[in-house]
């Protein structure tokens, strides 16, 4: 009787060990997918979406900083690379962060990084010609994510910062 | 039984009991195997290649796009510093002193983490909403109703945890989180 469940038994403990790594592995592909088509909806593909701030309203990932404001671009190096400008905030935190589509950052600068200068990033895959300036960030995957963030000190700096966080630019070349 | 059969019924157990366990895991939160200091949770390879699988999934269900611990470092708490978890009717006393990085802010979320509704419209408390005294020591309270001072409402959550986030570290906040001074949560009473 036993002999004869041994090797399904066997099987099953098998597969549902690669069941659960292949379930570990595609959650975060299949996260970031869902992520990139929500924030993809607000602006067309290698452009800024500049959103207002996060409130109980106003939701579009999961735990957002209310003290912070945020800008995204959902990239596709398909066509080729993406360059991305950002605009420096006096005085302030600020940061540009590359996602891949596994969800790891790629890249992360700063404020304190670029000593207040603004960031030239360089989106590109392996084989892709850098753009003169700019700060090759090398991707495996096509897609994925770049996020501005900018401390606020309080809401009323709001109109003032997003004037200047939206000579921000992401283009493809 | 014939053997296809035993195959298959072991077969597609083992398939639904692997993804079941694994989603199982993934809920759990970002608090499960990771660095503890009083009420507060942590880790260190957030957002990071070196991320194991179960981590970078807890993160993207939980915390998705999170920056990487040189630039900032998330800390959360679901329990008070006497190991009661978090309810939305009673009042905390949040206080701590100086925190080893260059900004902080401490966040209210339910469930997976979601922003609370509140008639105040106020959703965390940064460093900039404190006020401090001359050894540098704040406190806020965190409570359904109105209260004096700081106050950071819980809404009409029954459950809630609080993410205290630093932004731009200290290398010994990096390194040794654990031994960090971080703030207290302490219970003050329910409704």
């Amino acid at each position: 009787m036993m002999r004869r469940w041994l090797f399904p038994l066997v099987a099953g403990c098998l597969i549902a060990l690669g069941a659960y790594q292949a379930t570990l592995l595609a959650t975060p592909y299949a996260l970031m997918y869902t992520a990139l088509q929500k924030i993809g909806q607000r602006a067309t593909v290698n452009q800024f979406a500049f959103a207002s701030m996060s409130t109980a309203d106003n939701q579009p990932i999961v735990r957002p900083s209310p003290d912070l404001s945020y800008s995204s671009c959902v990239f596709d190096l398909s066509k080729g690379p993406v360059l991305v400008d950002v605009a420096p905030v006096p005085g302030r935190y600020w940061s540009v962060s590359i996602f891949d589509a596994r969800t790891d950052v790629a890249a992360v600068r700063s404020d304190q990084d670029t000593n207040g200068k603004p960031a030239r990033l360089a989106l590109v895959k392996k084989g892709q010609k850098v753009a003169a300036g700019y700060e090759p960030v090398i991707l495996a995957d096509d897609r994925g994510l770049v996020l501005i963030r900018i401390l606020l000190a309080n809401p009323q700096e709001f109109p003032t910062v997003d004037a200047i966080r939206r000579k921000s630019t992401c283009k493809q070349i | 039984m014939k053997a296809w059969l035993r195959y298959s019924l072991c077969i597609a157990l083992g398939l639904i009991g692997g993804v079941a366990f694994a989603v199982h895991q993934v809920r759990g939160g970002l608090n499960d195997g990771r660095i503890s200091n009083g009420p507060w949770d942590t880790g260190k390879s957030f957002g990071s290649v070196d991320a194991s699988t179960l981590t970078r999934a807890k993160v993207a269900l939980s915390g998705l796009l999170a920056l990487p611990a040189k630039e900032a470092m998330y800390f959360t708490a679901t329990r008070d510093s006497a190991g009661r978890a978090l309810d939305g009717r009673c009042t905390y006393d949040v206080r701590g002193g100086k925190l080893d990085g260059r900004w902080w802010s401490i966040t209210l979320y339910e469930g997976e983490g979601w922003l609370v509704k509140n008639a105040a419209n106020r959703w965390s408390v940064p460093a900039s909403a404190v006020a401090t005294d001359a050894q540098g020591r704040w406190g806020f309270m965190v409570s359904p109703t109105p209260q004096t001072g700081t106050w950071l409402p819980t809404g009409s959550a029954k459950a809630f945890d609080l993410t205290l986030r630093l932004y731009h570290p200290s290398p010994d906040m990096i390194s040794v989180p654990e031994k960090a001074a971080l703030p207290v949560i302490e219970r003050k009473g329910c409704a």
